[in-house]
């Protein structure tokens, strides 16, 4: 989500680039170890739940556990420090913290969320105008935050009972073992439902988008999803030209 | 030595129960009595006792009720622990081991007890009257209780039989002879009449220097013990007492190595237990109870004045005992001398451990027999066997290491009180009808008339172990017990912590129900050194990943084969259910429930009004 939203003519096509290397890396891994940790966490889940009788069918169907549990935990220490880097980009760098004010909610987000709903019904004729972030892309970003310290807390816990054990309560790890299970059943169906259908799956999009590679967004694209943003990029590379930009569709802000 | 030599007339035993007897009351003697004394035997109704003599024909088996009550208020005994779980008034107090019916041939290990402890069913539940129930587990009791109201039984055949059974009356011998001759287990002891109904002549039988041959079995009603027996029915051999005459002395009186602390070879005939390694059950390998290796012995903390309301030694027991010295009696009673006004730690030299370094929260969550008691954990709970449980020490008994009941120890569990401590375990399995949720066990005799037309003999173990029971099996003895339930129940089998029943379809399903979960009873000993106690090394002990503390593994025993090993995690049998897990916990289920909702909402919302618009533009465009 690096704004280097310089302009760009590509066969015929006008391009933004809407997030940097940067970023687009740090989703790389973050989706890489999600999708591993959920993969292999759903054996793991079974093998603390025998009570149910299909899930040592599930634990038999994955192999041998051992490289199971190997393999959630080598996904978990990328998570963590992919997690660790992005706080150090966050606080550290110029462009880490422009994304994170864009990030942080604002009481638009909520008219945006009122309006938005009522587009749905059929209530209001327009969608609301997004800013750089729509109000469902940092529901997404911060879901991910809330996950992160929710999975690593109590996944170091699981990892490591013995040293949990010596400076907080029993309960803590009993707790950790709801708690992880229930969070990754949300992020889960967050991310495959909801993620998956905003970004890839919905009629827009579908099949999908190549964004998260390229990190580039069509000036249509960037008209109708995030217009405030696209004037405010015109807004300024026409006063750099000493020219005046004028709205090119009904949407309001 | 101080010699006592009781003097009795016949006339103290009958009508004079109120008042004090001539050993109700000591004399502040520490030394032991000795008891030479006429032997007396159970009287005609109505009829004072008569004096048993070893020359006598027939030779009478002597009453321990006229025997030792001449001296002792027998009455006032039989309000004792031992012999009060029949007493609906008596608090039950804390869970303890329950007597286990086992029967390998109906895939049934079934927790009973006269005592309202939770998880157990009471024995005419199972249609066990009270003669079955002294079949079945008489040997290991020391008389008294459901022994002595056999002719209060609801079959008035078995109310009629009692005539010639004789009733079990407390087998005071059990307890406090200290001849290395009681016989209590042999082939023609206690056991093995009170086995045959011989009720009558078991406390006889036990005593070193009787004889007892011979059983009721085949005894028309009308026997008559004390006259001698003429029939022409040869099979029937009435039960005959040969007494060693040297026993006796002057007047016919015999002479008893009575104890008054009872030797702790006594507890152990009904207080063993053996763990099964290897499928053995070698004593030798095991080390004694730290306290007994000491020097004590098991009535030192395990007291009771003339009531024989003995000390259970729990913790909690002072609510629910009236025994003065219950408080003092506990772990922490000896070792740290709380909840009483005077200073009383330090009792038989009880060192006061300072538990350093170990945080306080510990002593909140854990009792004294969390890292003190039983065998040092293993990954696995080991298999073990109980006297009661097992018949140990009887002769003839199986020593199988596989035989049912299947009891599972150390598991760490949470206990009545709150509080983490280590318990025995035992999946049951019964044949039972549900109605409207509630479970309840089959008579016996009902299951057996099911399962032995289903389960093959060739299914049968020959270690006693389960016997090999599909859920095709399952489901053709529910089939068959569908005809012998009540209108509006069904009937369902309770094994391995699942329900299982027929479906509205007539299909096998199994379910968790609370029925099928184990039943747990907290142990105290063995009690380990203090050197060798979780926790004493280091915190590892416990607070490791992989220790048997949280993660040992507690096997899910069946009788249901081919599904393979099944365990339960340690931590499982002791999970939190405070209202911090509970709010928690749900906060979580809950936010998924909202969260998932909103987000679904929202797409739905998103592709309707994609769908209105497109469906505009395709009017629009036909316009």
């Amino acid at each position: 989500m690096m704004g280097q939203t310089s302009g760009a003519k590509t066969e015929e096509r006008e391009f933004f680039q809407r997030f940097s290397l940067q970023f687009r890396v740090q989703h790389i891994f973050v989706f890489l170890s999600t999708i591993t940790l959920i993969i292999t966490g759903i054996p793991l889940w079974c093998m603390g739940h025998p009570r149910y009788s299909w899930s040592t069918a599930v634990v038999n169907a994955f192999g041998d556990i051992e490289t199971i549990r190997y393999i959630h935990r080598t996904g978990a220490a990328v998570l963590i420090l992919v997690s660790i880097y992005h706080l150090c980009y966050t606080v550290f760098t110029k462009e880490g913290r422009r994304e994170f004010i864009e990030l942080l909610p604002s009481p638009k987000d909520v008219i945006d969320v009122t309006i938005n709903s009522l587009y749905f019904i059929g209530m209001v004729k327009h969608r609301p105008s997004f800013r750089r972030y729509t109000y469902y892309e940092k529901f997404d970003y911060w879901a991910v935050y809330w996950g992160c310290v929710i999975m690593i807390g109590t996944g170091l816990v699981l990892w490591f009972p013995d040293v949990a054990a010596k400076y907080v309560p029993w309960l803590t790890y009993v707790l950790s073992v709801e708690v992880h299970a229930d969070e990754a059943i949300l992020a889960a169906l967050a991310l495959l439902i909801w993620h998956f259908y905003n970004v890839h799956f919905n009629p827009s999009r579908f099949p999908g988008t190549l964004l998260w590679w390229h990190g580039k967004m069509s000036k249509e694209e960037m008209i109708h999803d995030h217009p405030l943003e696209y004037y405010k990029k015109e807004l300024a590379q026409t006063k750099s030209r000493g020219q005046k930009a004028e709205p090119q569709n009904g949407a309001t802000a | 030595m101080l010699l006592l030599i009781a003097v009795l007339t016949t006339g103290v035993v009958v009508g004079e129960e109120t008042k004090p007897k001539l050993g109700d009351i000591p004399d502040g003697s520490r030394s032991n009595f000795v008891h030479l004394i006429p032997l007396l035997a159970e009287p005609v109704a109505g009829k004072e006792p008569d004096q048993v003599h070893p020359d006598a024909d027939p030779v009478l088996p002597f009453s321990t009720k006229q025997t030792c009550g001449a001296c002792h208020s027998y009455d006032k005994i039989s309000e004792g622990w031992h012999f009060n779980a029949v007493d609906p008034n008596v608090n039950p107090g804390r869970k303890g081991q329950p007597w286990i019916f086992a029967d390998p041939t109906s895939a049934t290990q079934i927790p009973l007890s006269y005592r309202k402890w939770p998880g157990t069913f009471r024995p005419e539940q199972i249609g066990l009257t009270p003669m079955a129930f002294l079949q079945s587990f008489g040997r290991q009791m020391p008389g008294g209780g459901i022994g002595e109201m056999v002719d209060k039984s609801e079959n008035p055949e078995e109310a009629l039989r009692s005539d010639v059974t004789g009733k079990l009356e407390i087998n005071c011998l059990a307890c406090h002879d200290g001849n290395p001759g009681q016989d209590m287990g042999g082939a023609s002891g206690y056991s093995i009449q009170v086995i045959r109904g011989n009720y009558r002549w078991a406390a006889t039988a036990s005593c070193e220097f009787a004889y007892v041959t011979g059983s009721i079995k085949g005894l028309p009603n009308e026997y008559d013990f004390r006259a001698p027996f003429m029939s022409n029915d040869s099979k029937a051999k009435p039960p005959v007492v040969a007494y060693r005459k040297e026993a006796f002395g002057h007047n016919d009186w015999a002479s008893f190595d009575i104890r008054r602390e009872s030797p702790k070879q006594r507890c152990y005939f009904c207080h063993s237990n053996a763990d099964v390694r290897d499928g053995k059950t070698e004593k030798w390998i095991s080390d004694e109870d730290v306290h007994l290796s000491a020097g004590l012995a098991c009535v030192d903390c395990h007291r009771n004045g003339l009531d024989h309301n003995i000390i259970r030694g729990y913790a909690s027991e002072p609510n629910n005992s009236t025994n003065p010295l219950v408080a003092k009696a506990s772990c922490e009673g000896c070792h740290f001398g709380k909840d009483v006004n005077k200073p009383t730690a330090g009792r038989f030299a009880a060192p006061t451990p300072k538990h350093a370094g170990i945080p306080p929260t510990h002593f909140d969550k854990l009792s004294c027999t969390a890292c003190h008691s039983g065998p040092w954990p293993a990954n696995e709970t080991i298999r073990t066997k109980t006297a009661r449980a097992h018949a140990l020490g009887i002769a003839g008994a199986s020593k199988s290491g596989e035989i049912l009941p299947h009891l599972l120890y150390p598991v760490f569990a949470k206990g009545q009180d709150g509080k983490i401590g280590v318990f025995k375990l035992l999946w049951p399995a019964y044949w039972a009808t549900m109605a409207d949720g509630n479970v309840t066990p089959l008579a016996m005799e009902t299951v057996k008339s099911a399962t032995s037309r289903v389960i093959a003999k060739t299914a049968f173990s020959k270690t006693g172990s389960w016997p090999d029971l599909k859920e095709d099996d399952i489901a053709k003895i529910l089939t068959a017990l569908g005809s012998k339930v009540d209108e509006g129940a069904k009937p369902v089998y309770i094994a391995g912590g699942k329900l299982y029943s027929l479906d509205d379809g007539g299909k096998l399903a199994s379910a968790d129900n609370n029925m099928a979960e184990p039943y747990l009873w907290p142990i105290a000993h063995d009690v380990r050194p203090a050197a060798q106690s979780l926790g004493a090394r280091k915190c590892e002990d416990c607070h490791s990943t992989g220790s048997p503390f949280f993660f040992g593994k507690v096997p899910v025993d069946s009788p249901v084969g081919g599904k393979g090993a099944v365990f339960r995690k340690m931590a499982d049998m002791y999970e939190f259910g405070g209202p911090v897990y509970m709010r928690v916990n749900s906060f979580f289920k809950w936010m998924i429930i909202i969260v998932m909702t909103l987000l679904i909402m929202h797409i739905m919302g998103d592709l309707y009004r994609r769908g209105l618009l497109w469906l505009a533009r395709i009017f629009r465009r036909q316009s």
